[in-house]
């Protein structure tokens, strides 16, 4: 595929030609301002803030803020679309620009990176905010190569945290979730994010905050507020009411420190690839997989890649399938042989010594070989892009490979496809729960003539159905039939208990709906208290 | 096994291009080389991306499509590529010879 770089349609024309070129239907409408907040306020709050960051880390016209309107997820209405970026490069900038947004009553997003794609990048949940883009507060501000740990800035990307590492020879692992490249381990934690080593659940292997709250406060979690803080790192529950997990997907705060716990190397490192042929072979890897994982003999967290997501991430959509309708399991299955993928594949790795491995593979090679599958270690599978790129995150390694993704439908001569939402239900890890879940996604997936493109996750008890839901955002039909199969799959897996982990800021209201009327009152007492201008990302995870 | 470990070994090489920041301190402005390792080159020239360079993209176009980024390509906003850092890299993009290693899609 070509893609089209003909200078004269990107700078010439405008709206039009934008659209042409895929860059989607949010990235032209007309941003709005919030509720309440008059045109003077906005440019008072502007004005204010070119004061505290220097005029060229305030934008606030629509070209300048161009860069934060871009986003894979649907929006049709656009309804998500920010209306300006301040760029703090310190926390005290962050306080006196929260101090002009309670003045002004101009609400703020927060982001570290802003990398969050398929849940809205640098949009935002509810209309009219800047984005408080914390990016270039990017210090490391401490490893600490005995007790394993680091305290970072938000703007930190994972990139740069292992550079430093690499560079000063510390043999000390990240964990990264697929994009982390680009992405940090701050936003990604405060999303409650994952990756694939033993530490992959990021918010277990989080330690200790600096909080800037809504009146300007900065409050320190944990052992951070006492007069000896050198346990920040180490103990994550300080004393009383444990107060981090306010911060996670949440509008309570904005984080400017955050610390964390680093896996030390391990002397060995030994990926697999477990390979099934049935697509309803997923129930029994999930059963066999649970008491591995409980035990701890698998390690990581645990990836049941379905073939169709894998074929997705390397191959355009034309190239397996031309049928009408959702891709079918037959031509699944068919491209599945062809590329050297089973219709399930199950990614693991051991850590440890080679004694240590070694008993654990014997263990593991018994579990699934009753079930029949394929357990394949790096020599066996040869040289397979998939193995590699599974094999890279195993062990935290950097790579964006998965964002082909974003191409496997629509692509075309001059573009097309950019558009992606994360549909991620949680249910038990058993195997009993997949059929009916696989059924249900498919079943209203197919209704809008989308792809059954999905993984299964475990990370420890739980399973969590990874859904990319692939559309052409170049096509604002398509945009709009994304963003209504979205809200059916939520409502839809709602109905049956199973209700998502995160989401994006299209879905946001919707998803906390899932979780009941007393949940949604309590976080509403806590936002009036702890921020009642409701200046700080009003709509995020469904709290105005 | 060696080769597992030789493997864990180049990756973490691979990284090293972009030379690391001292603690305490934010990031220094970067090369365009450094800037393409870091971010670009992870897409492009990796199937993942078109191929961007030996292509004599004009400079122009190429800080357009950073900041707005086409299709399936995320954009990058002023404070992840800075606008010096930026200008300088369209300027190499645009100049750059074609690397026989990489490939495009
Ligand atoms: C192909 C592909 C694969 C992906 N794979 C994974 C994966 O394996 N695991 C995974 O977890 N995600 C995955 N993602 C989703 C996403 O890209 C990552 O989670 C990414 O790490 C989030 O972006 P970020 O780190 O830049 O966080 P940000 O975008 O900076 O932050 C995310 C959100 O957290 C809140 N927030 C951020 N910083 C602050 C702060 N300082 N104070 C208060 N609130 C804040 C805001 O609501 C913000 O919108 C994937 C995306 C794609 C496209």
């Amino acid at each position: 595929m070509t893609v089209n770089l003909d200078r004269r349609s990107l700078l010439g024309a405008g709206a039009a030609s934008a659209a042409a070129v895929g860059l989607g239907t949010a990235a032209q409408a007309k941003a709005v301002l919030a509720r309440g907040v008059k045109k003077a306020d906005f440019a008072g709050a502007v004005a204010a803030m070119r004061k505290v960051v220097g005029d060229e880390w305030v934008f606030a016209d629509p070209e300048a803020v161009a860069p934060w309107r871009k986003s894979y997820t649907p929006d049709p209405y656009g309804k998500h679309v920010p209306v300006g970026a301040v760029c703090p490069e310190t926390a005290e900038q962050v306080q006196a620009i929260v101090k002009i947004a309670n003045q002004f009553r101009q609400p703020i997003w927060p982001v570290s990176t802003g990398k969050n794609m398929g849940y809205g990048q640098t949009t935002t949940a509810a209309p009219g905010q800047m984005i408080l883009d914390l990016k270039r507060m990017n210090r490391i501000i401490s490893v600490d190569p005995e007790l394993c740990t680091a305290l970072l800035e938000p703007g930190v990307t994972y990139r740069q945290l292992k550079d430093y590492l690499v560079e000063n020879n510390l043999p000390l692992w990240i964990d990264v979730p697929t994009v982390g490249p680009i992405a940090s381990p701050v936003g990604n934690t405060l999303d409650r994010g994952v990756g694939y080593t033993p530490y992959g659940e990021h918010f277990m292997v989080q330690c200790g905050m600096e909080v800037v709250l809504a009146d300007g406060e900065i409050l320190r979690t944990g052992m951070g507020s006492t007069k000896n803080p050198s346990a920040w790192q180490a103990f994550k529950w300080g004393y009383g009411p444990y107060l981090d997990g306010l911060f996670t997907q949440s509008n309570f705060g904005i984080v400017t420190k955050m610390g964390m716990w680093l896996m030390p190397a391990p002397p060995v490192y030994k990926p697999f690839v477990i390979r099934h042929k049935k697509m309803e072979d997923v129930a029994r890897i999930v059963e066999a997989m649970r008491p591995l994982r409980i035990a701890n003999i698998v390690p990581n967290v645990v990836l049941m890649m379905g073939a169709a997501y894998q074929l997705a991430m390397f191959k355009r959509r034309g190239e397996v399938w031309d049928g009408a309708g959702p891709i079918t399991d037959e031509a699944v299955a068919k491209a599945a042989e062809a590329n050297n993928l089973g219709m399930w594949n199950t990614y693991i790795a051991l850590y440890g010594t080679e004694g240590m491995i070694a008993e654990s593979e014997k263990i593991v090679r018994a579990a699934f070989a009753a079930i029949d599958g394929e357990v394949l270690t790096q020599e066996e599978v040869g040289d397979n892009p998939w193995f590699h790129h599974h094999a890279t995150l195993m062990q935290g390694g950097l790579n964006l490979d998965e964002i082909g993704l974003a191409r496997w439908r629509g692509a075309k001569e001059g573009g097309g496809g950019g558009g992606l939402a994360w549909f991620a239900p949680v249910a038990p890890a058993k195997g009993s729960e997949t059929k009916g879940q696989v059924e249900l996604a498919k079943e209203i997936l197919g209704k809008h003539g989308f792809d059954y493109t999905a993984a299964f996750a475990i990370g420890s008890r739980e399973l969590h159905h990874i859904i990319a839901l692939l559309y052409d955002k170049s096509d604002p039909a398509e945009e709009k039939r994304a963003d209504d199969c979205y809200r059916e799959l939520v409502t839809g897996f709602g109905e049956r208990g199973w209700a998502s982990y995160r989401t994006g800021v299209h879905a946001m209201d919707l998803v906390a709906q899932q979780f009941g009327a007393v949940n949604r009152a309590f976080n509403a007492k806590l936002k009036d208290a702890l921020d009642p201008n409701h200046i700080l990302a009003p709509g995020k995870s469904g709290i105005l | 096994m060696k080769r597992i470990i030789l493997l864990a070994a180049s990756l973490a090489l691979a990284s090293t291009a972009q030379a690391a920041q001292k603690l305490g301190e934010v990031q220094a402005q970067r090369s365009p080389e450094q800037v393409y390792a870091a971010v670009c080159g992870y897409c492009h020239g990796r199937n993942v991306g078109p191929v961007i360079r030996g292509r004599g993209l004009p400079a122009e176009t190429v800080e357009y499509m950073v900041r707005h980024g086409q299709n399936a390509m995320p954009a990058f906003r002023p404070t992840e590529v800075t606008p010096a850092e930026l200008k300088a890299l369209a300027a190499w993009v645009q100049t750059s010879t074609a690397d026989p290693k990489e490939h495009g899609r």
